[in-house]
C-alpha cells in the first residue's frame, strides 16, 4: 500500500498537476466574455469568469493572491492572462510565476487591438499550448503528489454520519500515507472548534485554529448580524439539520481523526504535508476557489442536497449522503455513500472507496462536474 | 425619428426582444449557460444566491428581480439549485405575480443536469409560443448615461436628449459594470458609456452599450471596440442612438461583452 498507484504532471518547482489544463484568466471582468469565447473555440481550454474590474479597496491583496495562486494552480500546465496591462495586473502574474506557474502567456488588450483580435490570438496561443500540453507524460508520482480539498455543501441530517466522516477515513489514509489534506469553511466549523484546537499538533497551532474561528465570527458580528441566526441554512433545515453546531460537528468529520498540522490563510499554499485547516467562507464556490489558490490539486465535495458544481482546474469528486437523492440526481454524484445509513456498508468500506475513487480520479478518471464541464468561479472578498 | 419597439406587457416596451435565463445561484449558471445557448437566450454569470448574509438576501434578490421586470426582456425562466438562501422558486413566483411570462426549473427537483437543461429548453421554447413577438411604437425612450458628472459632453449630451423629450439617467459608479447595474435598475432602454481613459468598453446582457472612447493610449489602442471615437459632436451621437433603440447592433452586442455586477454590500459567508 505505501507504493503509489499514482501518475502525475511533474512541475518545475516538484509540485504535482493531476490535470494538465490550459488555462483562459482574464485579470479584468470586462474581459471574461473573450476568455469565454476563447474557451469555447480552442480544442479544450478552460477559461473562469469574475466581477474584479481591478478596484484597488481593502480587498485587493486577497484578490491578487486569489488570482495568482489559481492561476498558479499544479493542475495547470500553462496559464493565458488576458489583461489591459496594469501595474496590478502585473504584480498577479509575477506572482503567479514565483508561486511555480511553469507556461505564461501575457495577451494585453492594447497590444491586440480590440476584444475580437484578442480572442483570436487567444484561441491560437490555447491550441499550441494544448499541444504542448499533450507531449508531456504522466510520470510515477509519490502519495505527496496528492493535496486533496475537503469539502460539503448542501448539508442534510445524514452528512456528519455517512459521507463526512467516510471522508474522514479516505483523509485519513492519504495523511498517513504522507499526502496533504485541508479543510476548510469557518463557518462550519463554527461550534466545533475547541474540538479540532485539541488535535493540533502543537498548542500553538491549536490557539491559531480556535482564533480564525473567533476573527471570523467578530467579523460578521461586527456587520451587526448574528451568524448563529443565518446557519443553518434554509437548505440545511429542509434537510433536517436543527443547528448549526449540529452542522459544525457534521462538517468537521471531513478531517478524519489526523493531527491537524497547521492553519492556511484562505489562498495560501501549504508548505508542508499533513492535514491543515484553511480559513474560507461556507460559501461552496468561494471555498472552492480558496482552494484551488491554495494548490489543492483534488476535491472531494460531500452534498445532501446535491449540487452540479465543479472547478477549472481541480478534478471534484461528489458524495451523496442518501441513497434517494443519489439515485435521483445521477449524472452529478460520483458515488454514493448512503450504503452506511442504508446499513449496506461499513463506515471504513465507503472510506476505502472514496480512497480508490480519489486515486483513479488522480490518474486521469474523469468526475462527473468534468464531463459536465461545470466550473462556477467566485471572488471571495471581506469587504464587499 | 419613429421608434418601434417591442411590445413585453407590463413590462414596457423594449428596444430589444430578449428572453432571460436567470440563474438564483452560482451553482446554476452554467446549466443556465447551456439552455441560454440552446435557444438563442441570454444569460449572465454571477456569484452570489447563496452564502449571504444581512441586508444582502433582500437586496440581491430584487437585482434579480429587477433583471426580469427589465422591458427589453420578453419572458423569463428562473433556474434554481434548490438549497440556495435565494430560493429560485419563490423568487419565480413572486417575478410571476408581476409578469406571467415567467417559469423556473429547479435542478434537485428536475433529476439531474441534462433533465434541468431538457426541461430548461421545453420551459422557454413554451414561453416563446405563449408570449410571440409584438412590434409597438416606442415614445418613451429611457437612455443611461454612465459617465463622471463633470464629463462635458456626457453633459451636453443630456442636454440635447432633454430638448428631444428623451428621459435620461446620469450613473457614475466604482466601474462601469456597477453603473450599469445602477441604470438597470432604472430602467433604462439603453445606456452611453463613457469609460476612464484605463478602462476598456463594456457591454450588459441585456441592454445594448454604446460605448465613448476618450483620447486617452488605451482607447486609441483599442479604437475597434468603441461605436464613437473621441471628439464626435453630440448631434451624430444621437443619431446613433436612435438608430441603436431602432435595432442596430452596437459593438459590444457583436462581442457579446459584458458582465452583470449584482451589487453587494456585506461579506459572503
Amino acid at each position: 500500500m505505501n507504493i503509489s498507484p499514482l501518475k502525475a504532471y511533474l512541475r518545475p518547482n516538484g509540485s504535482w498537476g493531476l490535470r494538465n489544463h490550459v488555462l483562459v484568466l482574464p485579470l479584468h471582468s470586462a474581459l471574461s466574455s473573450s476568455a469565454r469565447a476563447i474557451e469555447e473555440a480552442s480544442q479544450g481550454a478552460v477559461a473562469i469568469t469574475h466581477d474584479w474590474s481591478g478596484e484597488i479597496d481593502a480587498d485587493l491583496e486577497r484578490i491578487i493572491s486569489t488570482l495568482a495562486g489559481f492561476a498558479s494552480n499544479p493542475n495547470n500546465f500553462a496559464t493565458i492572462f488576458l489583461t489591459l496591462d496594469s501595474p496590478n495586473e502585473r504584480r498577479i502574474i509575477e506572482r503567479a510565476e514565483s508561486l511555480g506557474l511553469p507556461n505564461v502567456v501575457h495577451l494585453s488588450l492594447a497590444d491586440a487591438g480590440s476584444m475580437h483580435k484578442l480572442v483570436d490570438v487567444g484561441i491560437l496561443e490555447a491550441d499550441q499550448l494544448l499541444t504542448r500540453a499533450l507531449l508531456q507524460e504522466r510520470i510515477p508520482a509519490p502519495w505527496s503528489a496528492i493535496v486533496l480539498g475537503l469539502e460539503c455543501g448542501g448539508s442534510d441530517a445524514l452528512s456528519g454520519i455517512t459521507a463526512n466522516p467516510a471522508l474522514g477515513v479516505a483523509s485519513d489514509m492519504l495523511v498517513d500515507l504522507g499526502a496533504t489534506s485541508i479543510l476548510g469553511e469557518t463557518t462550519e466549523i463554527l461550534g466545533a472548534e475547541h474540538l479540532l484546537a485539541a488535535r493540533a499538533i502543537t498548542p500553538e497551532v491549536g490557539v491559531e485554529i480556535v482564533n480564525t474561528v473567533l476573527r471570523y465570527e467578530s467579523s460578521i458580528n461586527y456587520e451587526g448580524i448574528d451568524l448563529r441566526g443565518a446557519q443553518p441554512s434554509r437548505g440545511n433545515i429542509e434537510g433536517g439539520l436543527s443547528t448549526l453546531e449540529e452542522k459544525s460537528l457534521g462538517a468537521a468529520k471531513k478531517a478524519g481523526n489526523a493531527v491537524f498540522t497547521g492553519v492556511l490563510e484562505y489562498a495560501e499554499v501549504p508548505s508542508a504535508h499533513g492535514l491543515f485547516f484553511m480559513d474560507t467562507p461556507g460559501h461552496d464556490i468561494e471555498q472552492l476557489t480558496g482552494f484551488a489558490a491554495g494548490h489543492v490539486n483534488i476535491v472531494v465535495f460531500t452534498s445532501g442536497r446535491g449540487t452540479p458544481t465543479g472547478s477549472a482546474t481541480m478534478p471534484v469528486i461528489k458524495v451523496a449522503t442518501n441513497t434517494p437523492m443519489a439515485t435521483s440526481l445521477k449524472d452529478l454524484i460520483d458515488l454514493n455513500a448512503g450504503t452506511i445509513a442504508d446499513g449496506i456498508e461499513s463506515l471504513s468500506e465507503v472510506g476505502n472507496r472514496i480512497f480508490n475513487e480519489i486515486v483513479a480520479v488522480a490518474n486521469g478518471k474523469e468526475t462527473k462536474a468534468e464531463r459536465g464541464g461545470h466550473h462556477e468561479f467566485s471572488l471571495s472578498r471581506l469587504y464587499n | 425619428m419613429k421608434m418601434e419597439g417591442f411590445d413585453h406587457g407590463t413590462r414596457g416596451i423594449g428596444v430589444r426582444d430578449y428572453q432571460l435565463i436567470l440563474p438564483s445561484v452560482v451553482c446554476s449558471t452554467h446549466i443556465s449557460r447551456r439552455i441560454a445557448k440552446d435557444v438563442n437566450a441570454v444569460t449572465f454569470s454571477h456569484q452570489h444566491g447563496c452564502g449571504i448574509i444581512g441586508a444582502d438576501v433582500a437586496g440581491i434578490g430584487d437585482f434579480f428581480a429587477s433583471l426580469a421586470d427589465h422591458p427589453n426582456v420578453s419572458s423569463v425562466l428562473v433556474v434554481s439549485l434548490g438549497c440556495e438562501t435565494i430560493q429560485g422558486q419563490e423568487l419565480a413566483e413572486k417575478l410571476v405575480t408581476k409578469n406571467a411570462s415567467t417559469k423556473y426549473q429547479i435542478i434537485q427537483d428536475s433529476g439531474g443536469v441534462e433533465a434541468t437543461v431538457t426541461a430548461g429548453i421545453t420551459a422557454v421554447r413554451s414561453l416563446q409560443e405563449s408570449y410571440p413577438t409584438k412590434r409597438r411604437p416606442l415614445n418613451d425612450l429611457r437612455v443611461g448615461i454612465s459617465a463622471s458628472s463633470n464629463s462635458s459632453i456626457a453633459n451636453n449630451l443630456l442636454e440635447a436628449l432633454s430638448a428631444l423629450d428623451i428621459y435620461t439617467e446620469l450613473v457614475g459608479g466604482k466601474s462601469p459594470a456597477d453603473s450599469f447595474s445602477h441604470l438597470m435598475e432604472k430602467k433604462v432602454h439603453l445606456i452611453l458609456s463613457f469609460p476612464t481613459g484605463d478602462q476598456p468598453a463594456s457591454g450588459f446582457p441585456l441592454i445594448p452599450v454604446i460605448n465613448i472612447a476618450s483620447d486617452s493610449a488605451l482607447h486609441q489602442a483599442i479604437s475597434a471596440d468603441f461605436d464613437v471615437p473621441a471628439g464626435t459632436p453630440v448631434e451624430n451621437i444621437v443619431k446613433l442612438i436612435l438608430e441603436v433603440a431602432n435595432g442596430r447592433e452596437t459593438i459590444a452586442e457583436i462581442n457579446k461583452s459584458g458582465e452583470i455586477l449584482a451589487p453587494r454590500l456585506v461579506r459572503s459567508t
